[in-house]
C-alpha cells in the first residue's frame, strides 16, 4: 500500500513530498530517499484526531501523512494495533462512558466519596492534629467572641450531666459554657469533640430538667461523630479544584462563588444528618423530642417572625433547614 | 523584498477534542492521577499538530514519563509543605520547604521556558533555548527588588526586560529570535485596560444605583430572615455563617457582575499584550504580527465562561479551541525561505520547572 507524506531530514527544516509504500514481507521502503526498512524499525505515533500522522525511522528522519485511515488499514493488516487511546477516543460508547465516569466520579466525591475520604483522613491524621486545628480555632473564638459563662451552678451540673450521660465512655469530648452576646442562642461543636454552649440558648430553654439543651448537645455531637467539618473541607477543596480547572483559573473569586452556593447546602444535609443522630440518641436515652421541638418553636417565635414565609431563596441559601421543617422534623418523633 | 505575512491556521475541532478532552479527565480518575502526564502530551500534541505556518504543522514531542517524574515531585514538596504546615504545625519545616521552593524559583522559571520549547519543533527541527540561569537569578533579584521599592511601578520595565530575557534567547535551529519591545508602549497598555475598565465600573456603578433602590424596598423583610438562619450547629461560629442568604444573593450578583469583568479584563489584557509581543518579535529578519481585536477577545473571553458555566464544563473542550483559534488566526509571520533552518537536535532535561508552573497555574506567557 502506497501512501502519501511529508519527509523531514531532522537536519534542516526542508520539506519533501514522498510516497512510503508498505511492502506485504513487512517492509517500508521510500525510494526517493533511499529508505527500505523493516516495519518494526519504524515508529508510527498513535492516531490523535485527525492531526498528520507521524512516522519515525531510525536515523532521525520522520514523515508525516494526512492519511490516517489508510495507516489505520496497514497496521491492521500487519496485526499491530491502534493506539489504546485512540480506539476509546473514536468509539461513541466508550467516550459515553468517560462521561458518565466523568460525571460519577464527581458526583460520588461531593456526596458519599466524602465521608470516605473523611474517615479514611482522619484515621490518617494523627489526633493531636484534629485537637491542635481545634484549640487554634477555640483561642480565636475565646478572644473574639466568648465570654465567662453566667449561669447558675445548678444549670450547669444539670446540663453537664446530660453531656456525660451523652458521651458516655467517650473522653475526648468536653463541654464549655460560655456567654456571647455576639452570637446569640447557639451550640457549635469542634472537630476535636470540644462543644460550645451559650449562655443565650439556655436562657430560651422551656425545660427544668433541660431535656430541649440535651437535644441540641446530641445535634452537635452528631457533627462531631459523622466528621462535618472535615467533609466540608473536602468538599470545598473539590470543588474548587474542579472549578479551578474547568475555567483554568484559580482566580479567588471564580473558585469561591461555586463554593458559597455549594457549602450552604451541603449544610443543610448535614445539619438534617446530625438531626437525625440526635433523634436517635434521644430515643436511647429515653428521652421525648417535643422538648427540642419546644426549644426551636421558640426560636422560631422569638427570632424569625417570617420563618414560614419559605421564599425559594431562602429554602435555597439558608444555610439551615428552615427551621419549621427541623420543628416538624422532631415532632414527627413524639410518640 | 516583498513583506509577505501569511497567517496561522488553527484546524482543530471542539468535536475532535471533546472526546480526547474526556477520555483524558476519565482515565486519569481510573488510574488516580498517573494518566494526567499522558492526558497532557496528547493535549498538547493535539494542539500543536493542529497549529498550520504556510502548509506545515508544529510538533509536541514531550515525553510523558518524564513530565510524570517531574509532577511526582512537585506534588510530593507540595503535600508535605500542606502536611507540615497545616497539619502537623511544624511551621519551621514548612517555612523552609517555602524558602527552599523561592529560590529555586528563578532556576525553576528557566526549566520551564527551556522545557516548553525544546519539546516544540516545526519542520522536526525543535526550538532551544540558551538562556543562562545566571541570568535569571540576576533579573529576579534585580527587578524584584526594584517592584519592591517602587510599589511595582516599574512592572512594566521588568515585564519588557524578562520578554527580552526570554525571546531573545530563543532560538528556531540556528535562527535567533529577537525582541525589541518599548517600555512606553507597555506603560501605555495598562492606562488603557484602567481606562477601559474604568469606564466599566462607572456604567456598573449607575446600573448598580438604580438597581439598589429596589432592594432597599425589600431589605426589612430580609434581616429578619438572616436572624432566623444562623440558629444552632455552626462548625465555627464566626459572623460571616450568619448571613447565608446574603452570601447566597451575594454570590449570584457576583456570577453575573463579576465574572464578565475578571474575564473581560483578562480577555482584553492578553489581546493587548499579545498584539504587543508579536508585533515586536522577529526571528532573524522574519518578523511577526498580531492583528488580534482587543474586543473581540475580551467576548470570546466572557462568552466561554458563561458556556462553561451554563453546560456545567462540557463546552470547556469547545471554549479552548475557540479562544486559541481567534488568537492564532490573528497571528502572522512573514519569512521569505522556510527551508533555510537547520536542526541542533533534541535534547532533554528536567521537567519539575515545567510542572511547577502547571501546577500553581503560573503563566509565564511565552
Amino acid at each position: 500500500m502506497i501512501i502519501e507524506a511529508l519527509l523531514y531530514d531532522g537536519k534542516s527544516s526542508k520539506e519533501h513530498k514522498v510516497e512510503i509504500e508498505f511492502t506485504a514481507n513487512r517492509r517500508v521502503v521510500i525510494l526517493s530517499h533511499d529508505i527500505d526498512v523493516s516495519l518494526d524499525e519504524v515508529e508510527i505515533e498513535s492516531r490523535l484526531g485527525n492531526t498528520p500522522r507521524v512516522i519515525e525511522f531510525d536515523n532521525g528522519i520522520r514523515c508525516k501523512s494526512k492519511e490516517n485511515d489508510k495507516i489505520d488499514k496497514v497496521l491492521k493488516k500487519f496485526g499491530l494495533s491502534k493506539s489504546k487511546a485512540y480506539k476509546i477516543e473514536s468509539s461513541l460508547g466508550l467516550t459515553i462512558g468517560s462521561v458518565l465516569v466523568t460525571i460519577g466520579f464527581i458526583w460520588f466525591m461531593l456526596t458519599t466519596g466524602s465521608t470516605y475520604t473523611a474517615n479514611a483522613l482522619a484515621s490518617i491524621l494523627p489526633k493531636s492534629t484534629l485537637d491542635k486545628v481545634s484549640d487554634i480555632t477555640m483561642e480565636q473564638l475565646e478572644d473574639n467572641y466568648l465570654h465567662p459563662s453566667k449561669l447558675s451552678d445548678r444549670q450547669k451540673r444539670i446540663i453537664q450531666g446530660h453531656f456525660d450521660r451523652l458521651t458516655k465512655g467517650e473522653t475526648n469530648y468536653k463541654l464549655h459554657f460560655r456567654s456571647s452576646p455576639q452570637i446569640g442562642p447557639n451550640a457549635f461543636a469542634l472537630p476535636s469533640g470540644d462543644v460550645v454552649l451559650t449562655d443565650q440558648l439556655v436562657a430560651l430553654s422551656q425545660d427544668d430538667d433541660f431535656r430541649d439543651i440535651l437535644g441540641v448537645l446530641a445535634h452537635e455531637k452528631g457533627h462531631v461523630v459523622r466528621k462535618h467539618s472535615l467533609r466540608i473541607a473536602i468538599k470545598t477543596g473539590i470543588s474548587g479544584a474542579i472549578i479551578g480547572y474547568i475555567t483554568g483559573d484559580v482566580s479567588v473569586l471564580a473558585s469561591t462563588i461555586p463554593t458559597v452556593l455549594i457549602n450552604s447546602s451541603y449544610s443543610r444535609e448535614f445539619e438534617h444528618e446530625a438531626d437525625e443522630y440526635a433523634v436517635k440518641e434521644l430515643k436511647m436515652m429515653n428521652v421525648s423530642t417535643e422538648y427540642i421541638a419546644k426549644l426551636f418553636e421558640m426560636l422560631d417565635k422569638k427570632y424569625g417572625k417570617d420563618g414560614n414565609s419559605s421564599s425559594d431563596i431562602m429554602g435555597m441559601f439558608a444555610s439551615h433547614p428552615l427551621t419549621s421543617e427541623r420543628i416538624d422534623y422532631f415532632k414527627s418523633y413524639i410518640k | 523584498m516583498d513583506k509577505e505575512f501569511k497567517h496561522f491556521e488553527f484546524h482543530g475541532n471542539a468535536k475532535e477534542y471533546f472526546r480526547i478532552w474526556i477520555v483524558n479527565i476519565a482515565l486519569t480518575i481510573l488510574t488516580f492521577g498517573i494518566y494526567s502526564a499522558w492526558a497532557k502530551v496528547r493535549t498538547n500534541r493535539y494542539m500543536y499538530a493542529n497549529t498550520y505556518l504556510n502548509g506545515s504543522n508544529f510538533e509536541y514531542n514531550a515525553d510523558p514519563v518524564r513530565i510524570l517524574i517531574g509532577r511526582i515531585i512537585v506534588f510530593t514538596f507540595y503535600i508535605l509543605f500542606i502536611i507540615f504546615g497545616q497539619h502537623l504545625m511544624m511551621f519551621e519545616v514548612a517555612a523552609g520547604i517555602a524558602i527552599l521552593a523561592f529560590l529555586a524559583m528563578p532556576w525553576l522559571i528557566r526549566q520551564a521556558v527551556s522545557f516548553k520549547l525544546r519539546n516544540t519543533s516545526y519542520r522536526h527541527v525543535p526550538f532551544r533555548y540558551v538562556g543562562r540561569t545566571r541570568d535569571f537569578y540576576a533579573f529576579f533579584l534585580t527587578h524584584g527588588l526594584l517592584n519592591i521599592f517602587t510599589l511595582f511601578l516599574a512592572f512594566p520595565f521588568s515585564y519588557v526586560r524578562f520578554k527580552e530575557l526570554v525571546l531573545r534567547n530563543s532560538r528556531y535551529g540556528q535562527g535567533e529570535f529577537d525582541f525589541k519591545g518599548k517600555v512606553q508602549s507597555v506603560y501605555e497598555i495598562y492606562f488603557s485596560i484602567i481606562g477601559w475598565m474604568m469606564l466599566v465600573a462607572i456604567a456598573l456603578g449607575v446600573v448598580m444605583a438604580l438597581l439598589s433602590g429596589i432592594a432597599l424596598e425589600s431589605s426589612g423583610v430580609g434581616l429578619e430572615s438572616i436572624a432566623s438562619s444562623g440558629m444552632l450547629g455552626d462548625e465555627n461560629a464566626n459572623a460571616e455563617d450568619v448571613a447565608p442568604m446574603v452570601t447566597g444573593l451575594v454570590s449570584i450578583l457576583m456570577i453575573f457582575i463579576y465574572l464578565p469583568l475578571i474575564f473581560g479584563q483578562k480577555g482584553l489584557s492578553d489581546a493587548y499584550f499579545s498584539n504587543y509581543v508579536r508585533n515586536h518579535t522577529s526571528l532573524e529578519t522574519a518578523p511577526f504580527r498580531g492583528d488580534i481585536n482587543i474586543f473581540k477577545l475580551a467576548w470570546i473571553s466572557i462568552s466561554n465562561v458563561f458556556a462553561i458555566i451554563f453546560s456545567l464544563g462540557l463546552l470547556y473542550p469547545w471554549s479552548q479551541i475557540r479562544y486559541l483559534k481567534y488568537k492564532l488566526e490573528h497571528t502572522s509571520f512573514s519569512c521569505q525561505d522556510y527551508e533555510q533552518f537547520e536542526s541542533f537536535g533534541y535534547e532533554q532535561g528536567t521537567t519539575v520547572g515545567e510542572e511547577m508552573m502547571d501546577f500553581f497555574d503560573i503563566d509565564i506567557g511565552l
